[in-house]
């Protein structure tokens, strides 16, 4: 945990990457708002809001969703099955990730192209935090001196280097290997 | 179609390509000309270069040149030979239309200019003098247009001269707008193609961003999967392929050999979104519906499709509900392949080379197999001609090309009875 970068930091300057990427307005946006249903962003946008984060927090957003990652970690069809669509343990995932959504209710399963309309302001403010949250206790100069330049970036207040986080990737990687250690996922 | 032309990752000319194509091999291999260590895909069809400086050495503008206009050249060159363009007496009723993007700039290129910038707008014009200056031929390249001007001037064709930029729907209609052209009596020739060279550290990269590129494979060859369920994107590739498009009758009072016929072209724009395609394979469909349209055929009467197939998850995908769209319940007799899948994406070279490689097989009966097809995919289920080519006779067959913006080329192609 940190206690450099609050939520509502984190969530105001998503909104400000949001404004400026895909030209909506302000007003808009809310913490429940879906970032690709109800403002319309495509694939490219998130390259772009992703940047804008990574330059305005000094971190590495992920590259690959989640469901690309369970793929890789635990076997070809472990995440979406031969017609595309979530399988159970993806499901199960899914809801870990993102416990406030509202899974679209279907019959024959959920397609992976409905999932990133799931991704709210506020889950992508969680995400954002679970990066920064991975602040090393010192920098590697051996100074425990942390601090938020302009409010957004971590530097060490004796050598004055940029903290460095986990990167999206890695930390996606972490968080679903401990999900299926302890919970015993489907 | 009286002459054609190509250079691909698979051969130097048409034939070459074709046979090897025909052989279901891979041309593509780990890239050897830059640096791709960290980078997430390090493979790529590339045309071999050992051979390639000397014979372009003989080109009048070879100099001026970039990789991707030079490979142009030589495609055209073998076209034109093929046609016996130079007996062709009016020259000012020979177009040219190309499709081609300006070349990326080198890592070397923007390494010096930064010598003589303050990174502020301020450039020290002085100082770039004294280096030597900036050359002109870098200024060239970066031009699109260059391609069209460079194979007018090499093969004199005074005709109109049109430049298509339009992705990976460049080649194909670059061939469309030369039908369009000689159709509305504007030629009675034209040399017609397309050309790309990409595979530098600017273009890998940019790729790599967009999360196009195939990042998961068991090796270089199996990379490219089209219509496969373990496709994962495509792979980048260089080449060029020319044809030379003739007025039917232009062309059998000059004797010239007929070897196939561009019946029809349709084009459309998903207007949807830049770097996805429509889910629903619309803007596809419109642009197949238009070229059997403007050839005045029904969907029963084609025997073949050579498809973009790509090898990305969503657009292999949308172009099947396309196929399904257009031919209904034939969708699944019908054979379709990629050549992607032994060739790599071509980019704007694409549209040109597949067209070719499409009637040479007509001519040949034989078609061209979709290499790496191994897990069927439920949401692709046509005939995709896997892995082994086939022989069988067919003439009609319609060459699809869709961009990265959205926009649809179909070709639609026919057997010449001589």
């Amino acid at each position: 945990m940190q206690h450099l970068i609050g939520e509502e930091t984190v969530s105001s300057e998503i909104r400000k990457a949001l404004v400026e990427t895909l030209r909506v307005g302000p007003a808009t946006i809310g913490p429940e708002t879906s970032i690709v249903r109800d403002l319309g962003a495509e694939s490219l946008d998130f390259l772009d809001l992703n940047y804008r984060l990574e330059q305005t927090f000094g971190i590495r957003m992920a590259r690959h969703f989640f469901l690309e990652h369970m793929e890789e970690m635990f076997g070809e069809g472990s995440a979406i099955d031969e017609n595309g669509r979530l399988t159970p343990r993806a499901l199960a995932v899914l809801r870990a990730r993102y416990p406030e959504a509202t899974l679209p209710e279907h019959e024959d399963g959920i397609d992976m192209d409905e999932v990133p309309s799931l991704i709210t302001v506020q889950a992508m403010t969680d995400t954002v935090m679970s990066i920064l949250d991975t602040l090393p206790a010192g920098c590697s100069c051996g100074a425990s001196a942390w601090r938020a330049e302009d409010g957004t970036h971590v530097i060490c207040g004796t050598c004055r280097q940029p903290a460095t986080f986990t990167n999206g990737d890695d930390l996606t990687r972490q968080w679903l290997s401990g999900l299926s250690e302890g919970s015993g996922l489907p | 179609m009286t002459g054609y032309g190509m250079i691909t990752p698979l051969g130097r000319n048409a034939d070459e390509t074709f046979a090897r194509a025909a052989q279901g091999q891979s041309g593509i291999r780990p890239i050897t000309s830059f640096d791709v260590r960290g980078l997430p895909c390090g493979i790529a069809g590339q045309v071999d270069d050992s051979w390639l400086d000397d014979a372009v050495a003989t080109h009048r503008n070879g100099r001026l040149a970039s990789r991707a206009v030079r490979l142009m050249l030589l495609a055209a060159t073998e076209a034109a030979q093929a046609a016996a363009l130079t007996d062709v007496e009016d020259r000012n009723r020979v177009a040219v239309a190309i499709g081609c993007h300006g070349e990326n700039p080198s890592i070397e290129e923007i390494l010096f200019l930064h010598r003589f910038t303050d990174g502020n707008g301020r450039w020290d014009a002085a100082g770039l003098a004294e280096a030597g200056g900036y050359d002109v031929q870098q200024f060239f390249r970066r031009k699109p247009d260059v391609a069209a001007a460079l194979v007018a001037g090499t093969f004199d064709c005074r005709g109109p001269n049109l430049t298509l930029v339009s992705a990976c729907a460049a080649g194909a209609q670059a061939i469309g707008e030369a039908r369009r052209l000689i159709a509305e009596g504007s030629c009675d020739v034209a040399l017609a193609g397309g050309c790309e060279a990409t595979v530098d550290f600017v273009g890998l990269v940019g790729f790599s961003l967009l999360r196009a590129l195939a990042e998961r494979f068991a090796s270089p060859a199996t990379a490219s999967r089209p219509f496969d369920r373990r496709r994962n994107g495509f792979v980048l590739a260089e080449g060029a392929g020319a044809m030379v498009l003739e007025e039917l009758g232009h062309a059998r009072v000059r004797g010239a050999r007929l070897l196939g016929e561009v019946l029809g072209y349709g084009d459309s724009a998903d207007a949807y979104r830049i770097t996805d395609s429509r889910p629903d394979g619309e803007g596809a469909a419109l642009a197949m519906r238009g070229a059997l349209d403007d050839a005045g055929l029904p969907s029963a009467a084609v025997e073949y499709v050579n498809a973009h197939g790509t090898s990305t998850v969503q657009g292999d995908i949308a172009e099947t509900r396309a196929i399904k769209e257009v031919f209904g319940t034939r969708a699944r007799e019908v054979p379709v392949s990629s050549n992607k899948s032994m060739l790599g994406h071509t980019i704007a070279a694409a549209g040109a080379i597949e067209a070719t490689l499409t009637l040479m097989g007509m001519e040949r009966s034989v078609i061209l197999p979709t290499i790496n097809h191994e897990v069927p995919d439920p949401r692709c289920d046509l005939d995709f001609v896997p892995n082994v080519a086939r022989r069988q006779p067919h003439r009609v067959a319609l060459s699809n090309s869709f961009g990265f913006g959205g926009q649809n080329a179909s070709l639609c192609l026919g057997c010449c009875d001589g």
